[in-house]
């Protein structure tokens, strides 16, 4: 779980990485253009870049292998979250503003009476359930920070069950990342968390 | 051995001519688009929403089309060319068709306002638009035409290289996989050309199936589809078209390189694997455009995530490879058609390895529609994309006996990838500060640090575009030159 106190976040993480990739790309083509007159017959140096494909292939495996292990563990669907929710919150986007409050889930979605604006307490499971009565929104929870902390899809016809605990108190705002129309950045919603 | 006489190859160069005429006029009319609306985001100008998003659909749909297209047509050209006859009529019914349908795409943004952005995700084009219903349809209509254009594109290619070399299994190199050495040699165009188009068939057959139904849907409004089917149907038709277009290009990086490095570039048993195994991957990475839609089948979301982590090997991985045993200690002269060559396959894994991040499922739960997805696919289509498109273009321009150019071109060239990678670097700072993607401004968020933040890194995007502008239109001069000069022989 996302913790909005964590120096580095998740997006960071992805950046820093993004740019050892990047890092070590440049370096390969700076090699490339530094090293190209180098030698006395060219053919040879082919015949030594071969040599290393099996290490070049196998170290990449790993990566990829390591990757996979240590991220699918992570996955943020409803089967996967280990925690039973302690508090259902029905979310309902439309061109262009959101409802959430609590309650069963309506048959009609456009008839769904919630507000833009919902109160919640700190520590608990929130389970988020997600959809649309026109196009297909996105839900997004942003920190004061404007730091993207959980998401998902607001589509017609389905519920998406989003599950997110708020670890402390304060003011979220709730954006629509979907393309939904001319004024889709005013789609916006509030989420107060507090005791 | 199929023989070419120069008359073919004349009709071939004047086809190609036209193609790339063309890419040259619209390309940087459609990186126009992009600089209003990174000037719009930062503050620089003011257009109103519908404007802004016509734009950003226009922007989307041109380009995709456009480069699509362009590395569709060089393929053409370097078969036709060099390995079977191709249908040159055909060629020209492909680029009227496209033309077609790009002035209806035209239309229908500048004119009429359709903004319903470049994958219309359904049903958005249908309900509380802000432009005409006849925009609507014309979009549609447009895209069919393209698509049909394509469709008809691809299927002769590959039929043609399937009757040349003997079937669809030699076509993907399965002759190679044998013990005993292949009778006849399989170029890697052939090989490459048909990992890349076959999906691309596919992948324009759904697209159609698609479009069809929208087109239903736009002549009887009562009717309805399912949401979350449509959404699978338009980016395996979308990523598979991008996907695609960059493999085109590393169909000819394969082929042309060679020439600078005097160093032979054949298939062999590791390469078919990586090709084929890309063939599989490429229907499948689509599923991760889908990570946010709880509701798909988990299985399909791991699946996604997989065949994304592991077409990086095949595909990425293999050509970079090749590309250091092309170039290292290769004696090359490093002229802008080389450069361009390597710098377009380190853009390809630069972008992709920040693609590869934005498919972890668990990074893509905040990574996902913000400023990093248009991060990583610009890098990919203008670091990779273009720059394989101007080593085509450069080349094609220029005879066996001069393959240099101009310093002022060279000059041009190394502007136009600075500035590029400055405009990149903003959207990558956007997207680690968790700037949402298509917002018009960012004023409306109520977050005080995604307004600044943003506002502040589209400004300085903006002047890196400006950049990419000028840099673009120094290379002009040589390029025009060396593709319009009459006197001489065409290129090889």
């Amino acid at each position: 779980m996302y913790c909005t106190s964590m120096l580095l976040t998740i997006q960071h993480s992805a950046a820093l990485i993004s740019l050892i990739g990047a890092l070590v790309v440049v370096g390969v083509v700076l090699f490339l253009f530094t090293t190209s007159d180098q030698g006395d017959e060219k053919h040879e140096a082919k015949k030594m870049v071969y040599a290393l494909r099996g290490k070049y292939f196998l170290g990449l495996a790993a990566v990829i292998v390591v990757g996979l292990v240590i991220t699918l563990g992570m996955l943020p669907y409803p089967k996967f979250q280990t925690e039973a929710p302690d508090q259902t919150i029905v979310v309902v986007g439309s061109q262009w503003s959101w409802k959430m409050g609590p309650g069963e889930l309506p048959a009609e979605p456009k008839k769904f009476k919630g507000k833009s604006t919902i109160t919640l307490p700190p520590g608990k499971t929130i389970q988020f359930l997600v959809t649309a009565s026109d196009v297909t929104h996105n839900f997004a929870i942003y920190n004061e920070q404007g730091v993207l902390l959980a998401q998902t899809q607001a589509m017609p016809g389905y519920w998406n069950d989003l599950r997110y605990t708020f670890a402390q108190g304060g003011t979220f705002k709730v954006l629509c990342l979907e393309y939904c129309g001319a004024p889709h950045t005013v789609m916006t919603g509030k989420i107060v968390v507090e005791q | 051995m199929t023989a070419f006489n120069p008359e073919d190859r004349g009709r071939h160069k004047k086809l190609i001519l036209t193609w790339s005429i063309t890419f040259l006029v619209l390309f940087p009319l459609l990186i126009v688009l992009g600089l209003l609306m990174r000037m719009n985001q930062g503050e620089v100008i003011k257009v109103d929403n519908a404007t802004f998003y016509s734009y950003m659909t226009l922007h989307g749909l041109g380009m995709a089309g456009v480069l699509f297209s362009m590395a569709w047509a060089a393929v053409f050209y370097l078969v036709g060319t060099r390995y079977v006859k191709l249908n040159i009529g055909l060629g020209y019914a492909v680029f009227l068709l496209v033309v077609i349908g790009s002035v209806g795409l035209a239309v229908a943004t500048l004119i009429g306002k359709f903004a319903a952005g470049w994958y219309m995700l359904y049903p958005l084009p249908f309900i509380g638009a802000t432009w005409k219903a006849w925009t609507t349809g014309l979009a549609i209509i447009s895209l069919i035409i393209m698509g049909v254009a394509w469709l008809i594109g691809c299927l002769h290619v590959v039929y043609a290289l399937s009757r040349e070399y003997g079937g669809f299994t030699n076509l993907i190199g399965w002759q190679y996989l044998g013990k005993k050495p292949p009778e006849k040699e399989l170029p890697p165009l052939a090989l490459i050309a048909t990992i890349s188009l076959v999906p691309g068939i596919l992948a324009f057959i759904a697209g159609a199936a698609m479009l069809v139904m929208y087109l239903l849907q736009h002549l009887e409004p009562s009717l309805s589809f399912d949401a979350l089917v449509q959404k699978n149907l338009m980016f395996f038709f979308g990523h598979t078209l991008v996907n695609i277009t960059m493999y085109c290009g590393v169909g000819w990086l394969y082929t042309l390189l060679p020439e600078f490095t005097g160093r032979e570039w054949k298939l062999n048993k590791l390469t078919v694997y990586a090709w084929n195994a890309t063939f599989f991957f490429i229907v499948f990475a689509y599923f991760h455009h889908l990570y946010m839609d709880f509701v798909q089948p988990t299985g399909l979301q791991i699946a996604g995530q997989l065949a994304s982590y592991f077409s990086a090997i095949p595909a990425t991985a293999v050509t970079m490879f090749g590309v250091i045993a092309q170039l290292y200690r290769s004696k090359v002269k490093w002229g802008v058609i080389p450069t361009a060559f390597l710098l377009g396959v380190a853009g390809w894994a630069i972008g992709g390895f920040a693609a590869v991040v934005d498919s972890t499922i668990s990074i893509n739960k905040v990574l996902h529609n913000t400023l990093w997805v248009p991060a990583h696919f610009h890098t990919y289509m203008l670091m990779g994309v273009v720059l394989l498109i101007l080593a085509f273009l450069y080349y094609l321009g220029s005879t066996e006996k001069n393959r240099d150019l101009s310093p002022k071109a060279g000059f041009g060239f190394w502007l136009f990838v600075a500035g590029a990678y400055g405009f990149l670097l903003m959207f990558y700072l956007g997207g680690m500060e968790s700037i949402p993607r298509r917002f018009s401004e960012y004023a409306s968020s109520g977050i005080a640090h995604t307004h600044d933040t943003g506002a502040l890194l589209a400004k300085v995007a903006a002047l890196f575009v400006a950049l990419v502008l000028i840099g673009l239109l120094m290379m002009y001069g040589a390029l025009f030159n060396g593709l319009l000069k009459k006197d001489q022989a065409p290129a090889k």
